[in-house]
């Protein structure tokens, strides 16, 4: 390599960058990861608010926002967007639809793939940088440009997407039809927003596989590798193959849009405002749906992988013992990731489907839950006989345990097309995604937050303030999913913007069966709004400590303050620009504590072998 | 890769030949698919002349992968990467189209219903 | 700092980064298209109309095909090239590959503009008429009739024989909604015909509640009228108040006014959600207070803002103005706008898509074209569905009669047309005998689009005839027949001689009232048209974005060449692979949609 080709990688690290090419435009994995995380957490807490709002709605019906909730808005977005100060049920849908596109699209994929991706992976795996330094920053750059279209549709006149986070045509189709300029309607914008983001999406795909496969240091073997590194490599399969047809999905939505073609335009289609649609008809509502959901599914596991993979690297430093199944998690991750492609109608079960085809879904969903399993099962096992430290990342590590125990067992329902008849479209399933998403993923995040902050920061966070934050989160988030199990079992739907008022039964000695059942469970409608609702607050020591421990907190005693072993604790702290200040290779496994035959309680992967101690393992020359 | 001149200037002449033969696969695709005389099956457009347009276009695709994209020098990581991205293509495409072809079916048949077979309906 | 093996490669992968990075990447487009391929297979297999099949003119595309595969070979030559360090010959390789995506965009661009420019139009019967929209423009009574010829610019400015002319005395616009270009339009059209639009009354806007009732507002406006009407000077609006705005009667239009207009309805609008939510928030305390422990759900319905809480705190809202066409005159607007379709023959009302209200009178607007194409297909197709003979149907349709003022003409060549047909069955009977000798079932019947659609070459043929004079039986009939060489991207409606000279058409006025759906070939025409843009677009697109990397290396890697040939040449092939890629769907592409 000549030096000239050093020079075209813009970073000179001979004299100090700009602030702006420090900060803004890096093209450094780490600053990228930051940028990536604080963006995402931004998002993660607008999303919530939104559903704050919803919240209210819904515990109490015909009833003007709270003024400590309606400070935010303006009195012109006020006086357009509520009625009499009541939540109407387009608005509602405006910020449910947004709430879920925020949170899956603009808040956990940044934060899981690309944040903790960004920053972690190539610290793992030894390298300096990602292969494509530049295209990463690209990346980030498409991220905001989706963000910020998808923010801005707020204030449009025509509002915001209010069809779902899935976008269903023929209704996404119509939605905001009326706006004469599509590209100004909230509908069109959540597309371009889209686009944008999936291109976001593929292009860090590309990297991150580009960077796992080729640019492992030297000993980092496939069955070395730390398995936050097999995850986010699955998930970016998962991001790469699953993309393109949602992007083939929303470019065919926007051209039905804006060139009015028909391809989720079913013939004979009538509306109330337009009568029967002026359009070609021939199209096909069911294939948005298909493609939709060809994504979708693999979606969630790339909200799921990254989080198993934060907590798969919080446990073993904190039990002091070695990941327990290391291959078959490793093998379960990889099924995980290949069967994910081919369950995805379990999405539509009652869109017609014969019995056959849908036998096939939910055979291969069911399978699914096995690999699942394993993986949970493994880092349970994990803890036996561990000498637990619980600090606080080692908390929130455990606790995702259980709590998507409960997310991954209440799935299982739904996997089956026959049950899945009843608990379709209920509270049921907003139960069951949630328990996974929030106290699951969430959980695990910030499980990662906790423990890679001293490695990003040089700095502790305050304990007191991290015990403040989990317990009350964890009961919280109890407290507000829980009941969606029951209310759906009981057979409340989604998106009712009055939490089922309307529904109830009128007379005292009504036969109406469904409105006694809402009548007797619409009670927790309060209950869960109040859990939210604190659940907000309990994120504001998370917030203080951050800020706070950014400056002030405890320093670091040195480069490697949890005793870990994977290749990210040897570098100095905060890790320079090129990573590693020596010739970093991999001699052994990534969870080598507590070993039999060597004297510390952990044997760092970066050590190099003493020369007059035996070879601990045959060191096998890759093959390929 | 092919990195010594020798090697290059055979190359050379294998894609002139590729490009040539690809030539006259169009100039097939086109007779078969134009002329009346090179009709097969029914007349006019039919399962037989699809399979044929295809048949001719993958083989198209396999030479241009092979010898353009110099896959037929690769290791084993490209193919790996390729054969994941094909499937899961056609895992897409195969697995809709069967949720399309075993619909659940309500109400009465009538003529003009996709699948309608007068001989299946059960009375 | 640098980033191992952009160049080399590593041992065990024995792929440099770039190349791990596109095949990557051209997994995932194997997955974009192979996402609208299957789009398309399900379009097609699905479609509850006739498929168009083999109706693409296929010499530009195979042309493309040719032009596409030449410029895979030289890129690959290019890449050799540069691994020999042959600099020049590079280049050469390079600008051709570049020089074959240039054709291929200029082909492709002149395929989409032929379909661009083609009117289709689909009747309420299901006939399927195809051809070329003519210039209208209205005479002085406002009449619609075509323009031909040059230069015939006597009442105005012309506009395409498929529009809605709509003779508007009044028009209502909403406030929040209006449509600025539309708007603009009427103003425009409206001036091209000496009338104006004026404000129909005095119209006081409230935005404030301090500003409601105004006596002394409306006694000045009174004087200020007097005054105006007196000294001839124009009436307009003004503010008064905190936030109002007055519009005298007979107020010029124009969207400035619209927009000060909304912002006062705006305003108005917040100051009196902000009172009734501080009204209805203290209802829903006193109830909570006299309903300790109840939920909402319980005691909602006793909860109502009664009309005295408001009582001089909220404005009456104006959304929307109305203006009067002075005189009353025909508007021309695209069918597009108008949203309660279909409009029956001399309807009064039109409701535009940005809430604009017209009242007036629906003028005839037929379509008028010179046709190259009636297809009877769905017609055929839905006569099947409900068992009736399709030929029956086709016969009886408005097309063939008396409605018609140009029936004997296309009666004329559907004689013609199944004399046709009849020469191609019996051809193919005599080639591939009976499939079943006693039923005497032919064993290859004529297509469904030869026996139903009547294409460009018939009407040609027959329209020439008749401006020569020729008769259909006679010899020189069949030389009148256009050669496989006209019409490379289908017919040519091109400038007027040279229509007028090769390539007369048939001419239709088709009343709007029978028109279901009218586009030109675009997406929104069909499914078909909407996956074939769709897919040769984003394969357009690629080619552009190919050729615009391949280019960059072409013009700008000397600098590298000299430095490091070795990644220059590596960095080539990773583009020479995504441009046999562009290719390869291409290769797919070309069959399906022009050949099947």
């Amino acid at each position: 390599m000549s030096a000239e080709a050093a020079a075209e990688d813009h970073d000179d690290h001979h004299h100090e960058l700009p602030f702006w090419r420090k900060y803004i435009y890096s093209t450094d994995h780490k600053v990228i990861g930051i940028q990536y995380g604080v963006t995402a957490l931004l998002f993660l807490a607008f999303g919530f608010f939104l559903m704050m709002v919803m919240r209210w709605s819904i515990a109490y019906p015909e009833e003007p926002l709270p003024g400590w909730m309606s400070w935010v808005f303006s009195e012109e977005w006020k006086a357009r967007w509520l009625q009499d100060g009541r939540l109407t049920g387009e608005t509602y849908n405006m910020f449910g639809a947004m709430h879920g596109t925020i949170m899956v699209f603009l808040g956990i994929v940044p934060l899981g793939f690309a944040a903790f991706g960004n920053f972690v992976t190539p610290l793992q795996i030894g390298t300096v940088d990602m292969a494509f330094p530049k295209l990463n920053m690209v990346s980030y750059w498409c991220y905001g440009v989706g963000g910020l279209l998808m923010l801005g549709s707020f204030f449009m006149e025509s509002g915001a997407a209010k069809s779902g986070w899935t976008n269903y045509s023929p209704l996404a189709n119509f939605a905001d039809g009326q706006i004469i300029n599509q590209f100004l309607a909230g509908q069109t914008q959540w597309l371009l927003g889209m686009v944008f983001l999936i291109t976001s999406s593929l292009l860090g795909a590309i990297n991150f596989l580009t960077t796992i496969i080729n640019l492992r240091a030297k000993g980092m073997t496939w069955m070395r590798l730390p398995f936050f590194v097999w995850a986010i490599l699955v998930t970016g399969f998962l991001l790469l193959l699953a993309f393109p047809p949602l992007e083939v999905a929303a470019l065919m939505q926007l051209m039905d849009r804006t060139v009015g073609s028909s391809f989720f335009v079913p013939t004979g289609l009538y509306t109330k405002t337009a009568g029967v649609i002026e359009a070609s008809g021939g199209g096909s509502p069911l294939l948005y749906q298909h493609l939709f959901w060809f994504l979708g599914h693999p979606e969630v596991y790339v909200l799921l992988i990254p989080a198993i993979a934060c907590v798969a690297e919080v446990i073993p430093v904190n039990t002091r013992k070695p990941l327990w199944g290391y291959k078959p998690m490793v093998w379960s991750i990889l099924c995980v990731g290949f069967l994910s492609f081919v369950v995805w109608a379990h999405h539509m079960y009652l869109t017609g489907m014969g019995p056959v085809i849908s036998t096939w879904f939910q055979t291969t969903t069911v399978m699914i839950s096995v690999p699942s399993v394993i993986l949970l099962t493994s880092l349970i096992i994990s803890l036996w006989g561990g000498s637990i430290r619980f600090n606080v990342p080692m908390l929130w590590a455990v606790a995702f345990l259980p709590m998507f125990g409960i997310g991954g067992i209440t799935g299982l329902p739904l996997a089956f097309n026959l049950v899945d008849l009843h608990l379709h479209d209920t509270y049921y399933v907003i139960g069951h995604f949630h328990y996974v998403v929030a106290p699951g993923v969430l959980f695990g995040f910030f499980a990662g937050i906790y423990h890679w902050f001293p490695k990003i920061t040089g700095r502790h966070f305050d304990t007191f303030l991290g015990h403040l934050h989990f317990w009350p989160s964890l009961i919280f988030m109890n407290l507000l999913f829980f009941p969606m199990l029951v209310q759906g079992m009981a057979g409340f739907h989604r998106r009712w913007y009055n939490g089922g008022d309307a529904y109830l039964a009128k007379a005292e000695d009504s036969v109406n069966v469904f409105g006694n059942t809402v009548a007797e469970w619409i009670y927790l409608n309060p209950l869960m709004s109040w859990a939210a609702w604190l659940l907000a607050l309990s994120q504001v020591p998370f917030v203080i400590n951050l800020v706070f421990s950014i400056r002030w907190g405890k320093k670091i005693k040195n480069d490697n303050p949890w005793d870990a072993t994977t290749l990210e604790w040897a570098t100095p702290t905060p890790p320079p620009h090129g990573n590693f200040t020596f010739d970093v290779g991999a001699y052994r496994g990534p969870y080598e504590y507590s070993r039999d035959d060597h004297e510390g309680d952990f044997f760092p992967q970066w050590e190099e072998p003493r020369k007059d101690k035996p070879a601990e393992e045959p060191v096998k020359e890759p093959v390929k | 890769m092919a990195d010594s001149p020798e090697a290059i200037q055979k190359a050379r002449n294998k894609y002139l030949l590729v490009g040539l033969v690809l030539f006259v696969f169009t100039v097939v695709t086109y007779a078969v698919a134009t002329q009346p005389w090179l009709d097969f099956g029914e007349h006019g457009f039919d399962a037989a002349d699809a399979t044929i347009g295809l048949g001719i276009a993958t083989l198209k695709a396999g030479l241009v992968a092979a010898i353009f994209m110099h896959l037929s020098n690769e290791k084993r990581t490209v193919y790996v990467l390729i054969v994941i991205g094909i499937s899961t293509a056609i895992s897409l495409m195969g697995l809709t189209g069967w949720t399309f072809t075993d619909p659940i079916k309500y109400g009465d048949w009538k003529k003009g219903d996709k699948f309608y077979n007068p001989e299946k309906v059960v009375e | 700092m640098e980033i191992p093996f952009t160049v080399t490669a590593r041992k065990d992968t024995g792929l440099f980064n770039a190349k791990v990075g596109i095949w990557l990447f051209l997994a995932s487009e194997v997955m974009l298209f192979g996402g609208l391929f299957s789009g398309y297979v399900f379009l097609r297999i699905y479609a509850d109309y006739p498929w168009p099949e083999r109706t693409l003119p296929v010499l530009p595309g195979l042309i493309n095909t040719f032009v596409l595969i030449g410029s895979s070979v030289t890129v690959v030559f290019a890449w050799a090239s540069l691994k020999m360090r042959q600099w020049r010959r590079f280049q050469v390789f390079m600008s051709l590959t570049i020089a074959c995506a240039g054709v291929f965009l200029i082909l492709k661009g002149i395929e989409y503009k032929a379909k661009w420019e083609h009117q289709a139009v689909r009747m309420d019967d299901f006939a399927v008429i195809e051809g070329h929209t003519h210039k209208a423009e209205l005479d002085e009574k406002g009449h619609m009739h075509v323009a031909h010829g040059h230069g015939e610019e006597e009442h105005g400015t012309r506009f395409w024989a498929n529009r809605l002319i709509f003779k508007t005395e009044a028009a209502s616009f909403s406030l929040v909604r209006a449509y600025e270009p539309w708007v603009d339009t009427m103003l425009e059209q409206a001036k091209e015909r000496h009338a104006e639009l004026v404000a129909s009354e005095d119209v006081f806007l409230y935005g404030h509640p301090a500003d409601y009732p105004a006596p002394e507002v409306e006694r000045k406006a009174a004087e200020q009228k007097l005054i105006g009407e007196h000294k001839n000077s124009k009436p307009s609006q003004h503010r008064f108040g905190k936030n109002s705005l007055y519009v005298a009667k007979g107020t010029p239009l124009n969207y400035r006014l619209l927009e000060k207009a909304r912002g006062v309805f705006v305003a108005g609008r917040a100051g009196n959600a902000k009172v009734r939510t501080r009204v209805l928030r203290s209802k829903w305390d006193v109830a909570h207070a006299e309903h300790p422990g109840k939920p909402n759900w319980e005691i909602a319905d006793r909860v109502k803002i009664e009309p005295a809480d408001l009582a001089g705190k909220v404005v009456g809202l104006t959304p929307a103005l109305s203006f009067d066409l002075k005189p009353a005159i025909p508007l021309v607007l695209k069918r597009s706008w108008i949203r309660n379709r279909p409009l029956a023959a001399g309807a009064e009302k039109a409701s535009l898509r940005d809430d604009t209200s017209l009242t007036g009178h629906l003028e005839d607007s037929p379509i008028a074209l010179a046709v190259d194409a009636v297809d009877f297909r769905f017609m055929a197709m839905k006569a099947e569905e409900a068992d009736k003979n399709p030929m029956t149907v086709i016969e009886r349709s408005w097309i063939f009669s008396e409605k018609n003022a140009h029936a004997e003409d296309f009666k004329k060549v559907w004689e013609l047309h199944k004399k046709r047909i009849k020469k191609v069955e019996e051809h193919l009977v005599d080639k591939y005998g009976y499939k079943d000798e006693a039923k005497k079932i032919p064993d290859r019947v004529p297509t469904e689009t030869e026996r139903y659609r009547i294409g460009w070459k018939d009407l040609v043929q027959y329209a020439r005839a008749q401006k020569m004079g020729v008769e259909p039986g006679q010899k020189e009939f069949a030389k009148l027949r256009p050669t496989m060489t006209e019409g490379f991207a289908g017919p040519n409606h091109k400038n007027k001689e040279y229509t007028e000279e090769l390539h007369p058409f048939l001419e239709l006025e088709i009343p709007h009232q029978k028109v279901s759906l009218e586009s030109k070939f675009t997406p929104k025409w069909n499914t078909y048209y909407a996956i074939y843009f769709t897919l040769t677009g984003l394969h357009g697109l690629h080619v552009v974005g190919g050729a615009i990397v391949l280019s960059y290396y072409l013009f700008f890697s000397k600098g590298l060449y000299r430095r490091n040939p070795e990644w220059l040449a590596n960095r080539v092939e990773v583009g020479g692979l995504f441009w046999h890629f562009v290719d390869l769907v291409w290769i797919f592409l070309f069959p399906i949609l022009y050949l099947m």
